[in-house]
């Protein structure tokens, strides 16, 4: 295809003007974040649009590290009057502390980082008409709506083009385009008095072809079929229990249990578990995770992060040993570990922090009926919801949307209603199971940074014993 | 005339005032969310400022009704050419929806006067406001040397304009300002690690007390400490208030009446009947002075007024917006919500709270030999407001014969929000507010399903 040179956001004189003046009162370093960002949300409910809507957000954050101090400010008045005033009001933030600038008068001179793009969306959603993402709802809808007892259904599409300039004191300049797609359906059965709702989301970096691989028609059919497994099931057991977690959105286990306490982020503020643990055995010797910003196309893949370093794969956990960090700018000044292109911010509001991207556990030598065939009584989590965690504590909980008794080695009746929870420095250990089918799952993960796209993962894994939060 | 290049950016009321005037050129029905917030941040960490974070950010929302159907857009460009781009885009949506009876844009009669500003924070300094999060950690720091360190602390604060105006002649302006402080202290000792956290909220620069809310912090913390497995089973839960407060927000979803039309909420049809306990009564009130969600008037427009949810246990009324509610066959309960001028318009709560009983307060727990719940986590995942069930990630302390005998580790607790309304035995007397703006008294609840460390036998 043919490519044309989009104009940058902003123009370097400018740029250069203002990260000057920003860092007038003595920083050590000054960042610009320029943003454009277009989206679109549809809401089908019953096979009709009921929410149309999306717009623009267009603005810029000015961040200054004196130290490791970090003054973030942001406008969406992005004009040079505007943008002057922004760096006017962030050098006087730390008025009465600041020094004259050493810097001379000169303009930056911007090393271009052409980031090459991991992937190139085909169907560019910007590119697509309202109609053909209608058709992909409807398809969704069609494949959920009346299967077995389903009686509700809703479709969201969501997708979100956001163009990013990052230039900094240092003459960095990166640009880059995200593209995401994203296609969820929920269903709710209902029979009586008893309901439950199914949930089947999955998302991409890349444009509507996306829909040619995953179809909307799978993801209907997951959603009706998950609401309708769990729609007469009884509770599940309560107590500590060993557990089979499904692979894909199963890894957000992981995702709670350790990635949010290796993010520097966490580390910084001496309130993370694992903070001291570097080099050490924290997992079982069969676990070895990953964090990775360079998969083509995924939901989490990072062509060059908020902080305009490109992307990284990251190898976490190597056979229970913790080999790495998840590492920002001020994390590798507070910490002394090395950037991973771990900067990630929801949009121009938030100053970046390190954060995950595709985070998943590898792939083991067993089948998952081994896994399940090693349980005399337990539970076979088969799809999660999500979770969070504490991260001075390591406290964890998830919530299971899909489960099954295991007995005897051998799945039995479906049961509702399970949360996980546990402690990661312990639950770690107790992994002691990992099967060969490794798939990710997407999903939404809050934190000081804002709401970002991430990948979780995981083939089917074994816990020797976790607490099932059930009432039976 | 403006031209293509025009990229002069208006003020919110300029911006609603175009929009208004070409859609009413357009003879187009439209309705205009116009907000302006400047806020900082500041975070301190090892007896330093760490973090300071000021903004300004603007945008308008817009909700365009064609043929009985709405279409949303926004932009937080406020030039000519962007405002009619999405004037554009809001009819393309609209024409792209369905249409939904009693859809209508309607001009109001006159809100409630109601003061969300105080003295606002012209004469406070950048100083003060860091001084503010300084002594967060100072003071939660110095309060035990097992606080090891505050990972979690700040103060925030954030002034509000907001401008609603639609086609049909309505147009309203509102000013807020919110201040507040969190602290979230780790407490050590030896390899145990525990947090709790504390906060305040006010609407008056002068009204905060950052000493208070530290100790408060740090004395939750320092509880935690000598935490022991909890048990499995069915044992009676006293829930604080704050705790029933976070519930109550994860269930208030249930009342809306969007919800309840597309079928998605338990208590879709059960108007004028007992779901809760004769103890229990829900009020929504948007006009209380000090309310962390108060408001003059809704989304749309719309004068807010307290409703009466639930009354001794009785379901009196859901959440209405002007078309949830004219399909309802009644007038809005000026309960239009949406996020902001990004979202859509929707149905939403506002300062909800459990009205207070007249069980004195160190009364609700007297004899109690089970559970007092003082957090859940975990609530957007491991609560549904579909089915009303619940399993979550549980802080608190065993109670024997009433008396806090020991913090409990990591447990759960599950069940159903409306047989936990219905099992409810005693109401305290004093309300507290929750984070999210949901407020309820002390509970005592006949029994709630614990998961803990020992497993079931």
């Amino acid at each position: 295809m043919t490519m044309t040179q989009t104009p940058s956001l902003l123009d370097p004189g400018l740029c250069a003007d203002v990260l000057h003046l920003a860092g007038s009162g003595g920083a050590d370093f000054a960042e610009l974040f320029v943003e454009d960002t277009h989206n679109t949300g549809y809401r089908l409910h019953q096979g009709e649009v009921r929410d149309a809507g999306g717009g623009n957000l267009f603005g810029a954050g000015l961040r200054l590290l004196y130290g490791t101090r970090v003054v973030y400010a942001y406008t969406n008045d992005v004009t040079p009057t505007g943008l002057r005033q922004l760096a006017g009001d962030v050098a006087r933030a730390r008025a009465g502390q600041g020094e004259v600038s050493r810097q001379g008068a000169g303009g930056l001179d911007f090393r271009r980082h052409d980031a090459r793009p991991l992937y190139v969306a085909q169907q560019h959603p910007l590119h697509a008409r309202a109609q053909d993402k209608l058709a992909l709802m409807r398809r969704a809808h069609h494949a959920a709506a009346g299967v077995g007892d389903v009686k509700t259904v809703d479709v969201n599409y969501l997708d979100r083009v956001q163009r990013v300039l990052i230039a900094n004191s240092e003459g960095l300049w990166a640009e880059d385009e995200r593209v995401w797609t994203r296609l969820m359906v929920s269903a709710i059965a209902q029979d009586g008095t008893w309901r439950e709702s199914g949930f089947y989301g999955p998302g991409a970096g890349q444009g509507l072809e996306f829909y040619d691989t995953v179809t909307p028609e799978a993801i209907g059919a997951e959603a009706a079929r998950m609401a309708g497994a769990m729609l007469r099931a009884g509770h599940a057991p309560a107590g500590k229990l060993p557990v089979v977690i499904g692979n894909e959105f199963g890894g957000v286990i992981f995702h709670e249990a350790c990635g949010h306490i290796l993010e520097t982020t966490a580390v910084e503020k001496n309130a993370s578990v694992f903070g001291d643990k570097l080099g050490q055995a924290i997992a079982h010797p069969c676990v070895s995770a990953t964090d990775d910003g360079t998969l083509p196309g995924a939901w989490g893949m990072v062509s060059v992060d908020d902080e305009g370093l490109p992307g990284q794969r990251t190898a976490l956990i190597e056979k229970g040993v913790l080999t790495s960090f998840m590492v920002d700018r001020v994390g590798e000044l507070k910490t002394g570990h090395r950037r991973t292109g771990s900067g990630r911010r929801q949009n121009y509001t938030f100053a970046p922090a390190s954060r995950m991207r595709s985070t998943f556990i590898e792939a083991g030598p067993q089948t998952p009926e081994e896994l399940i065939g090693q349980v005399e009584y337990g539970l076979y989590a088969r799809r999660m919801g999500g979770g969070s965690v504490t991260p001075g504590t390591g406290e964890y909980n998830f919530a299971v949307r899909e489960a099954y008794l295991i007995r005897g080695g051998e799945l039995a009746e479906p049961v509702k209603g399970a949360s996980l929870v546990g402690n990661g420095a312990q639950d770690l250990r107790n992994i002691v199971g990992v099967a060969n089918d490794l798939a990710l799952g997407q999903g939404m993960c809050g934190s000081v940074s804002g709401s970002i796209p991430t990948d979780v993962g995981q083939p089917h894994i074994l816990i020797s014993e976790i607490t099932v939060g059930g009432r039976a | 005339m403006t031209g293509a290049l025009d990229t002069t950016q208006l003020g919110l009321d300029a911006a609603r005032r175009h929009l208004l005037d070409r859609a009413r050129e357009q003879g187009v029905a439209l309705e205009v969310y116009a907000q302006r917030e400047a806020a900082t941040a500041i975070e301190a960490h090892g007896g330093e400022v760490s973090e300071f974070k000021l903004s300004t950010r603007q945008g308008v929302g817009l909700r365009a009704l064609v043929g009985g159907a709405w279409g949303a857009a926004f932009t937080e460009n406020l030039s000519r050419p962007a405002l009619d781009r999405a004037l554009a885009r809001a009819v393309e949506n609209a024409q792209l929806s369905a249409p939904e009876p009693g859809a209508a844009l309607i001009a109001w009669g006159e809100p409630p006067s109601l003061d969300l500003y105080g003295e606002g924070l012209s004469g406070v300094t950048p100083e003060q406001k860091a001084q503010v999060a300084l002594t967060l950690e100072q003071a939660a720091r110095a309060h035990d040397p097992r606080v090891v360190s505050v990972p979690y602390l700040g103060y925030e604060d954030s002034q509000t304009e907001l401008l609603v105006g639609n086609t049909e002649g309505l147009s309203r302006e509102q000013r807020a300002l919110h201040a507040m402080t969190y602290a979230a202290p780790l407490a050590r000792d030896g390899e145990e690690n525990r947090m709790g956290s504390d906060w305040q909220f006010t609407r008056e620069f002068t009204a905060l007390d950052p000493t208070q809310t530290a100790l408060r912090a740090a004395e939750k913390s320092l509880a935690l400490l000598g935490a022991r497995p909890a048990p499995t089973g069915t044992f009676p839960v006293v829930i604080t208030g704050e705790c029933m407060a976070q519930l109550l927000g994860l269930f208030a979803p249930m009342f809306s009446g969007r919800m309840v039309e597309e079928g998605k909420s338990p208590l879709a049809g059960q108007l004028g009947q007992p779901v809760g306990s004769a103890l229990v009564t829900l009020v929504d009130d948007a006009t209380l002075p000090r309310g962390m969600s108060s408001r003059a008037f809704d989304a749309e427009g719309c004068p807010s007024a307290p409703l009466t949810l639930m009354a001794g246990g009785e379901l009196r009324a859901f959440f209405h917006n002007a078309q949830t509610a004219a399909r309802a066959g009644q007038a809005s309960t000026g309960h239009a919500a949406r996020q902001g001028y990004q979202g859509v318009v929707g149905v939403g709560r506002s300062n909800l709270f459990l009205q207070p009983g007249h069980t004195p307060d160190d009364e609700v727990t007297s004899g109690v030999t089970g559970v007092l719940l003082t957090s859940v986590s975990g609530g957007h995942a491991g609560a549904s407001p579909v089915t009303g069930d619940f399993s979550l990630q549980a802080e608190g302390f065993w109670l024997q014969d009433g008396v806090r005998a020991h913090p409990l580790e990591v447990f759960t607790v599950a069940g159903t929000f409306t047989d936990l309304l219905a099992q409810i035995e005693a109401v305290g007397e004093t309300l507290q507010w929750g984070w999210s703006g949901t407020g309820a008294p002390t509970v005592r609840v006949k029994g709630l399903a614990v998961a803990g460390g020992a497993p079931k036998a």
